[in-house]
């Protein structure tokens, strides 16, 4: 039954070729508008780690002063990062399975060639964790490990682009590269990756690549590693050594723990209470208890990933699209009225209106997915173009199968709500008005 | 007028008409709050700033020599640097400052007038060298700019006393209820650092020029800016040698001391980095409007033109009965005139209510009536241009037609 719709639909189709070429291009053009939407809202809004977002937390500490809370709009919430000095305590917990505190830094490196300048890199400053946590892949060799944690060794995991740049994209583990005032080990090369949110680090450009290189977090007192992101405090720090940043209530890092269970999640939270408790009977963190352990998603929801931008563009585009449905339903409504004559002969000759209503939807429906398909390839255009807008070297936005099946859908849907009247209206027809005029 | 006819054949016919007043209600509603959010982000960056930016260039200097972890070894260079700086042809001013204002990054305190107890006042500053009022561009409306002693001094000297500051009128009508107060002291809560205002710009912008409510506070400090791994000079070229001095730059610095990373840049490209976002935004908010006319124009051009299919019989008979052509095409004109009416009148409730969604889910700028009635204007004329060729088509039709079936 569905094929000699099918090949009805197509004749029908194939009888007005402006006309079909008109409402194809008339739905083309609202999901196209509808999916570039749907697809930025779903890459900011998305779950960048699916498997293991709610087994990954992030750790907030309230250090802020009595006399007045982080966020004056929203009291209650601690701050967004923590001090140097509260991560490194919290460190010292065994138990996450993995933990990790870290930051963003802006670094030398000296190529090995004299003619070569020196070029500033973004790097992350982080645990051996981190790889594993975030589930980051390698191309070459791995994370450094624990040992070299504690040993404060000058090793280096690289971005495949840094790699490309400084070793031609060869396996460069072994080789050493000059970063600031030493000379580093390469232990690693990272596979092309970026998690889109950036989760790991919202506070500073949630939209944004992940760093080029990776240094371990113990050399940052000793390199007097500053970062290059957001620093907040509430008081100027005494004195004027980097020890004496470090030991301040300034806020600077992002802390994440794994905890695979409810139970480990719990103890991990009796831990931090106890934690400030403890920090209070000093005469620190002064501000009642105020902790906070989000996972992935909330932790995106509650620092606001998606910005209103993204909301309203999503609106403006499936209102776009419906304007593009209803416009098809005039359209439609005239043609098919004008075959009113034919459809009275079929009824006439047996054709029951259930047969007549399907046969106009399933018409409806193949204006829908032509439509569909032109849009989706109009959309990964109109994305191309967003990404050069929004950045020059940034893919930020593309279609994946989600959202190709999202446009899929989209296109059926208009295709049905733009059929559905006209084909009633059809359906509807008195066979013998027209009988009698022929 | 034919409105009665028009309107009982329009009531007739009430499905179709009623589609079209619905799309043209909706495309009010996305028209006009589309212009309303393009308008709102167009006016924060073209909003004067009160800098000379064509003609600024931003000098970003990251050492990698270890001599500049030594503070005199910076205050050395910073000074041989802005020499040879000022000292290339086409340069009119040069100045270090802390952090680059419109860049969208910086730094901000907050500061009350002292023995207030004012909630304390968003406080963007920039620590500056000297040559900055003149760099900047800014203009200074009142007091002076910063003495040679002033800027010579180390701000640990300052230990406990008060520093001197420029600050920007909006900053001073914000702090101190004074556009002009001059001598008067603004302070920390704690009242560690405090800075007394020894002159008032016009103008100045901070690095948030985005933010809507404070974009305008600024306060420059004087200092020796620049740290062991980052410092900022502001060039300031003649007018029109812009380009001409940015190639220079780099090599001139590094001819004081090579060990540096050297990047320029425009500040009309700084700015322009900073609200790409809204750069890319208006574009689209723009094609969407465009579309979305174009897609109700056709939608109405399908209209007419079926209407007019399907009245061939009625036109021609009414040509024989001697109704002119402009009798005919003004008829399709008014059906399209009440139609297109239906549906702004409709759009009008439609529009308000989405500008009230947006502003619920997005925080989007509230709407005002002039462009609601602006946007209906075009809609309308958009709605007649697309129902002019219908209708003209409609006059062609012969009376003979009339008699043919019959």
């Amino acid at each position: 039954m569905l094929a000699y719709q099918l090949r009805i639909a197509a004749a029908s189709l194939r009888r007005t070729p402006v006309l079909s070429a008109l409402l194809v291009a008339g739905i083309a053009l609202g999901v196209a508008v509808a999916t570039t939407f749907v697809t930025t809202f779903h890459v900011m809004a998305s779950d960048p780690i699916p498997d293991k977002s709610r087994q990954l937390f992030y750790v907030q500490v309230d250090n802020w002063t009595p006399e007045r809370p982080w966020d004056r709009d929203r009291p209650e919430e601690p701050p967004d990062q923590l001090s140097w000095r509260d991560s490194q305590n919290l460190l010292a917990s065994a138990l996450p399975t993995r933990q990790t505190a870290s930051f963003k830094a802006d670094l030398t490196v000296h190529p090995a060639s004299r003619d070569e300048r020196p070029f500033r890199a973004l790097t992350r400053v982080t645990r051996p964790d981190f790889f594993e946590m975030f589930e980051v892949p390698f191309l070459y060799g791995g994370p450094w490990d624990e040992a070299a944690e504690a040993d404060r060794a000058p090793v280096v995991v690289l971005d495949e682009e840094t790699n490309r740049k400084l070793f031609g994209g060869e396996d460069s583990v072994g080789e050493t590269v000059r970063i600031e005032d030493r000379p580093f080990t390469v232990v690693g090369v990272v596979a092309p990756w970026s998690p889109r949110p950036k989760f790991f680090d919202v506070t500073n450009g949630a939209l944004e690549d992940p760093e080029a290189l990776y240094v371990p977090l113990s050399l940052t007192p000793e390199m007097e590693i500053r970062t290059t992101g957001n620093t907040s405090n509430w008081k100027p720090w005494d004195g004027e050594e980097f020890a004496d940043f470090l030991e301040s209530e300034s806020i600077w890092l992002q802390m994440w723990v794994e905890l695979p269970t409810a139970e480990a999640r719990q103890e991990y939270e009796d831990f931090l209470a106890a934690y400030v408790r403890e920090q209070q009977a000093v005469g620190r963190l002064t501000r009642p208890v105020n902790n906070r352990l989000r996972d992935v998603r909330e932790w995106m929801t509650v620092s606001e990933v998606v910005p209103p931008e993204a909301k309203t563009m999503l609106i403006i585009g499936l209102l776009f699209l419906l304007v593009c449905a209803i416009n098809l339903v005039g359209i439609l409504l005239g043609k098919f009225l004008g075959r009113a004559p034919e459809v009275g002969v079929r009824r006439a000759l047996g054709a029951s209106r259930g047969a007549v209503f399907a046969q106009h939807l399933v018409e409806c429906e193949v204006v829908g997915l032509l439509g569909g398909a032109v849009g989706i390839v109009l959309s990964a255009v109109v994305l191309r173009v967003l990404n050069r807008l929004f950045s020059e070297d940034l893919e930020l936005f593309a279609l994946d199968l989600t959202m190709l099946g999202a446009g899929v859908a989209l296109a059926l849907v208009a295709g049905l709500v733009a059929g559905l009247y006209p084909a009633w209206r059809i359906c509807r027809v008195a066979p013998a008005t027209y009988l009698k005029q022929q | 007028m034919e409105l009665g006819p028009v309107f009982r054949a329009v009531m007739h016919q009430k499905g179709r008409f009623w589609l079209v007043a619905l799309e043209v209600a909706i495309t009010l509603a996305i028209v006009v709050n589309c212009v309303n959010l393009a308008l709102d982000l167009k006016a924060k960056y073209s909003r004067p700033t009160g800098l000379a930016e064509e003609e600024i260039l931003v000098v970003r200097i990251d050492p990698f020599a270890p001599e500049f972890s030594e503070e005199d070894y910076r205050d050395v260079v910073r000074e041989r640097d802005l020499e040879a700086l000022r000292a290339l042809p086409g340069v009119r001013a040069a100045t270090a400052i802390h952090q680059v204002p419109l860049s969208g990054g910086g730094s901000a305190t907050g500061r009350r007038a002292r023995g207030t107890e004012d909630e304390p006042s968003t406080t963007p500053y920039f620590v500056v060298s000297s040559g900055a009022i003149e760099a900047l561009g800014v203009e200074l409306v009142a007091g002076r700019d910063f003495t040679e002693a002033e800027l010579a001094m180390d701000t640990e000297d300052f230990e406990g006393e008060t520093t001197p500051a420029i600050v920007s009128r909006a900053h001073a009508e914000k702090v101190f209820g004074d556009p002009a107060p001059l001598g008067k002291v603004m302070e920390s809560t704690t009242g560690e650092s405090s800075e007394y205002v020894v002159g008032v710009v016009d103008r100045m912008p901070n690095s948030w020029p985005d933010n809507e409510e404070n974009a305008e506070y600024a306060v420059l400090m004087s200092g020796r800016p620049g740290s062991a791994r980052r410092a900022y000079y502001l060039v300031r070229a003649e007018p029109g040698a812009v380009e001409a001095v940015f190639p220079m730059l780099d090599e001139a610095v590094l001819g004081v001391e090579p060990g540096r990373i050297v990047e320029v840049e425009t500040m009309v490209d700084v700015k322009r980095d900073t609200f790409s976002a809204n750069h890319a935004l208006v574009k689209i908010l723009s094609a969407i409007i465009a579309l979305l006319v174009f897609v109700t124009g056709l939608g109405v051009v399908g209209l007419t033109s079926f209407s007019v299919t399907q009245r061939r019989r009625q036109i021609g008979t009414r040509r024989a009965l001697g109704a002119t052509r402009g009798a005919i095409l003004r008829y399709f004109l008014v059906e399209n005139w009440l139609v297109i009416g239906l549906g702004l009148v409709l759009g009008v409730g439609l529009t308000y209510g989405l500008n009230y969604a947006l502003a619920e889910a997005a925080a989007a700028p509230k709407l005002g009536w002039e462009l609601l009635a602006g946007g209906a204007a075009l809609l309308w004329a958009a709605g007649l241009a697309a129902a002019l060729w219908p209708a003209v088509r409609a006059t062609r039709v012969a009376p003979v037609v009339a008699t043919r079936t019959v």
